[in-house]
């Protein structure tokens, strides 16, 4: 009933006056009924009416039923009343009790607190007490202590009154006793004074006469004096006098060291390794004496000192190094070859080869001496700094980064790399030229030296930039590598290549003096790669060959290089060299150098293509074309005798299989694989050709089905994946060729086509069909395909 | 992000003196600080950044060089298989203008003959401390036929532009050499066309 109402109330409709007020309950308006004349109509509302009446009358009925529940409701309610008043006055006297058990509360803690104050009070009493006692007694003691050169006692008696609480001295100084504290105070003060000297000057005689258990015990004295950075700096003096004697020492040697000596050749590297082992081992002997005396956080002060003598010294080891290596003047020659056309005499690679691996594994030693250091003062800093804030932690980080970074040894090292790289390069060139220049080729090899031999080289120097132990040398080389392989040898190949797959004795004159032509213009262009020139066309097709498979394999290796340098370095990284981007930097680097891998497979399609059309098409299209000297337009007789006597395709099979005998050889089977799917794709094509040109009878067709089974058996059996494909064309022209009348064409075309697909259009079949001069040219333009 | 989920990928390398402030454009576009005291860069620093333009995936691979002589020779390595390289001189600093012909000459030597070059001119934010006049520089440029722009890595000024345009014109680049790579092609049908770029990663 509502929901009728509803939408009235919100239409704002008025509701009609009273007396027509039933209807407002009702969807049917009085005065609809009263414009209601027809019969039927009066019914049906009426109808509607009764069902109205019947809904309200149901309602009312339940209505009612509920009175009952409601009114026994109601008495319960008024039975709640009395009670809800008891609970009143129940709540109210509890609030009470709370509100006066919470005052007691209170008062009772307030006494509690102040007692607590009290004692509190009372322990800074007696520990005020303690500490004047403690400073008497400190003063005692430093006096004994002193006089019994008793050091240790007396700085003990120092730090504890270094460590009272300062406000407390001065507060004592202000009670009764003042005069006497003060007193005392001077004395400590003066005493402090004292030990100070002393220890100063034992430290200093103990140095001088390098008596490390005196030295040990001064400097475990300076913290408890509060002189940690004296007491440090001044014990790494000591070290660092050792550190230099040593290295010294071991200079002299160097000098003395004989040529033939068996590590001669390294003897630089082996004297920093000398250097660095003695600071790492003085880093590992004292580091527990430091951490204890002097708390965790102060090893980078001492190695920041010990740094500074390692500095000096590796600068003398590598200025010997320079000079007695020649290291800087071979750079300049070295750069000067590198010009292009430099007229400089060039250095014989060979000569570089010792003094590259000697710095790299220089670099390597230096590196793993940083690496030492850092993993020391990082796990230090992290003990002392367990408590700090992570300002003060990147404040650390930053410190030891910078005394890392910017130490002298860090640079000289960064500098003779940064001429490592460019020497290497020059080695890897001219290494790669003379390789390419004393290529030779052993019979019964399909490639030639200088394949393998450029491929040992790039190893070698990616090799030798690896044991350095810098990424960024590494990458740098792998990035030269990159170029040498992507421009100058692919380039060398390129232009063997070039010089074609020279055609044949009598067959192509003119193609031969064109590849003669290029032949020249290449030479000259090039100079020294084609010093042995081309004797003979045997020789140049053997050259071209050969190309082809040292092009394959050079794919083949760069792949291989990719994935050795990969294995190579996951152990290096592991170590965690070269920080977090290492790794990115050297994959991108490296895939880069596998991306060249690519370019000498389109250079190997290129080759291919260009021994295809230069080398067997002009072989393989005479031998169709005497397909045309075959008449195919024959009696039973010929077809008979032709099947005695092949006139054509056991002569063009053999044909084939001689020439290509001559690859099969000569190439490496996948290449030789590539060569003859172009092949039969060109015979393919040849044939289509002729054929076209050529007309049939029926037996001529028959004669043709044949020679194509022959012929698509043959080539079956010389290649590795299906041929059928490329012959799909050639089969189905055949298969028009066979037919015993025009119409015949029907029972394979359109929706009777079965399993076969057409590869020839419409016009096409009407072109082979026309082929067949026993074809009417009426029947055939009837048809209707 | 999986390895192939871009369209096109292109390798940027920043040049320049030691503290120019090329480390801080790297660091302003990839990362959007600006780290005070930065130290000096050593060897090479690698940064990745994927941008979109018009719809397409572009990642930036950017290699940040150290500009300090002994480095010379590792960064000469990354030249050739760079589609852009950034020149980055400092606006208050003549002698890193002044040293800009001799970079441009290791352009010439290592380079690709494709690359594209920007000169930039940082530090504007240290206009009052300018020594090397806009117009000079857009003089230079012109004669040498570079794209010029001048940015502030501290205040982020033009930073974005810098990359995105320059990645807006690798992206025509690229699409023009595969149009000619295409019409040239040597090889119908067999084989599929030597790409001249050297890094460009179509698809």
């Amino acid at each position: 009933m509502a929901d009728l109402d509803s939408p009235q109330k919100l239409s704002g409709v008025p509701r009609p006056p009273d007396g027509v007020g039933g209807g407002s309950c009702s969807e049917i308006s009085t005065e609809l009924i009263r414009s209601l004349t027809d019969l039927q109509e009066l019914e049906a509302v009426y109808e509607r009416l009764c069902g109205e009446e019947k809904v309200v009358e149901r309602e009312l009925d339940a209505l009612l039923e509920q009175q009952n529940t409601i009114e026994s409701k109601m008495v319960t309610l008024h039975r709640m009343g009395p009670n809800l008043q008891l609970i009143e006055g129940d709540a109210k006297q509890l609030a009470g009790m709370i509100t006066f058990t919470c005052n007691l509360a209170e008062n009772v803690s307030s006494k509690v607190r102040q007692l607590d104050l009290a004692k509190n009070r009372l322990y800074q009493a007696i520990q005020r007490a303690d500490d004047i006692l403690d400073l008497k007694f400190c003063m005692d003691g430093v006096q004994t202590a002193l006089r019994n050169e008793d050091y240790e006692q007396a700085a003990a008696h120092i730090h504890r009154y270094l460590c009272l609480d300062k406000s407390v001295i001065e507060l004592s100084r202000q009670g009764k006793e003042g005069s006497m504290i003060d007193a005392n105070l001077k004395l400590l003060q003066e005493a402090e004074q004292r030990l100070k000297a002393i220890v100063t000057e034992k430290f200093a005689v103990a140095t001088k006469e390098g008596d490390l258990p005196q030295v040990e015990r001064f400097f475990k004295i300076f913290p408890l004096l509060g002189l940690h950075e004296e007491g440090l700096s001044k014990f790494s003096e000591y070290l660092c006098k050792q550190v230099a004697s040593k290295a010294e020492e071991n200079l002299l040697l160097v000098l003395g060291t004989d040529m033939s000596d068996r590590r001669a050749a390294v003897i630089f590297a082996d004297t920093l390794t000398l250097l660095f082992e003695g600071i790492a081992r003085i880093v590992e002997t004292h580091q527990p004496i430091v951490e204890t005396y002097y708390g965790p956080g102060r090893l980078y002060t001492l190695i920041k000192y010990l740094q500074v003598e390692c500095d000096r010294q590796v600068e003398k080891v590598v200025d010997k190094f320079i000079k007695q290596r020649d290291y800087r003047q071979q750079f300049r020659h070295v750069q000067s070859n590198l010009m292009r056309n430099s007229t400089s005499e060039k250095i014989e690679p060979r000569e570089l080869d010792p003094i590259l691996t000697e710095v790299t594994l220089m670099n390597a030693r230096s590196e793993l001496y940083l690496r030492f250091l850092r993993k020391r003062i990082s796990s230090d800093f992290e003990v002392g700094d367990s408590m700090a804030s992570e300002e003060v932690k990147q404040e650390h980080q930053k410190c030891l980064d910078k005394l890392l970074n910017n130490c002298l040894l860090s640079c000289t090292m960064q500098e003779l790399i940064g001429l490592y790289i460019t020497m290497e390069e020059y080695f890897m060139r001219e290494t790669v030229n003379k390789a390419v220049a004393l290529d030779t080729y052993e019979k019964g090899q399909l490639t030639s030296s200088m394949v393998d031999d450029v491929f040992y080289i790039v190893k070698k120097c990616i090799g030798r930039a690896l044991s350095s132990s810098s990424i960024d040398c590494l990458c740098a080389m792998i990035n030269l590598a990159t170029t040498e392989l992507e421009s100058d040898f692919r380039d060398v190949l390129c232009h063997k290549l070039r010089m074609g797959f020279p055609a044949t004795t009598l067959q192509d004159i003119q193609r031969g003096v064109t590849s003669a032509v290029s032949i020249m213009h290449s030479s000259l262009q090039q100079g020294k790669f084609d010093t042995k020139g081309i004797e003979s066309t045997d020789e140049a097709k053997l050259s071209f060959l050969v190309t082809l498979n040292n092009v394959e394999v050079c794919s083949e290796n760069i792949s291989t290089l990719k994935k050795t340098l990969e294995s190579d370095c996951t152990k290096l990284f592991s170590q965690g060299i070269g920080g977090e981007q290492a790794q990115a930097k050297f994959d991108s680097c490296l895939s880069d150098l596998a991306a060249v891998s690519g370019k000498f497979r389109d250079l190997l399609q290129e080759g291919l293509t260009e021994l295809n059309s230069t080398a067997i098409k002009p072989q393989v299209q005479p031998w169709i074309n005497t397909f045309l000297s075959v008449s195919h337009n024959i009696e039973e007789e010929e077809f008979s005798d032709y099947e005695a006597n092949d006139p054509w395709v056991q002569q063009f099979i053999l044909n084939l299989e001689q020439q290509m005998a001559e690859f099969k050889a000569g190439l490496s089977p996948v290449i030789y694989d590539s060569l003859t799917s172009l092949m039969t794709s060109l015979v393919a094509v040849e044939l289509e050709k002729v054929v076209l040109k050529s007309t049939f009878n029926r037996l001529g067709g028959l004669q043709f089905d044949k020679e194509l089974r022959s012929l698509i058996a043959y080539l079956t059996t010389v290649t590795t994946w299906t041929i059928r494909d490329k012959f799909a064309r050639l089969s189905q022209m055949a298969t028009i060729l066979n037919l015993e009348r025009v119409t015949e064409i029907l029972d394979y075309w359109g929706a009777n086509s079965g399993p076969l697909t057409w590869r020839l259009t419409p016009a096409e079949v009407r072109q082979v069909l026309a082929l067949r001069i026993d074809f009417r040219s009426e029947d055939i333009k009837r048809l209707r395909l | 992000m999986s390895m192939e989920d871009y369209d096109f990928l292109f390798k940027i390398v920043l040049i320049g003196n030691a503290g120019v402030g090329k480390t801080c454009l790297v660091r302003r576009f990839t990362q959007g600080l600006f780290p005070p005291g930065q130290g000096a860069t050593i060897g090479v620093d690698f940064m990745i950044k994927t941008v979109e333009i018009n719809g397409e995936k572009v990642k930036l691979q950017i290699w940040d060089t150290a500009g300090q002589e002994r480095f010379r020779s590792i960064t000469q390595s990354y030249y050739r298989s760079a589609n852009a390289l950034i020149l980055t001189y400092d606006i208050t600093c003549e002698e890193s203008f002044r040293c800009l012909p001799e970079w441009l000459r290791e352009i010439e030597q290592y380079a690709s003959n494709k690359v594209i070059t920007v000169l930039v001119g940082n530090k504007i934010d240290l206009a009052e401390r300018r020594e090397v006049s806009q117009q000079r520089a857009e003089e230079f440029s012109e004669a040498q036929d570079m794209y010029y722009l001048e940015t502030s890595a501290k205040e982020s000024d033009n930073v974005e532009k810098l990359f995105l345009d320059l990645a807006c014109r690798l992206i025509s680049e690229a699409r023009q050499n595969t149009l000619v790579n295409n019409v040239s092609s040597p090889l119908p049908g067999e084989g599929k066309s030597i790409s001249y770029l050297t890094c460009c990663n179509f698809n």
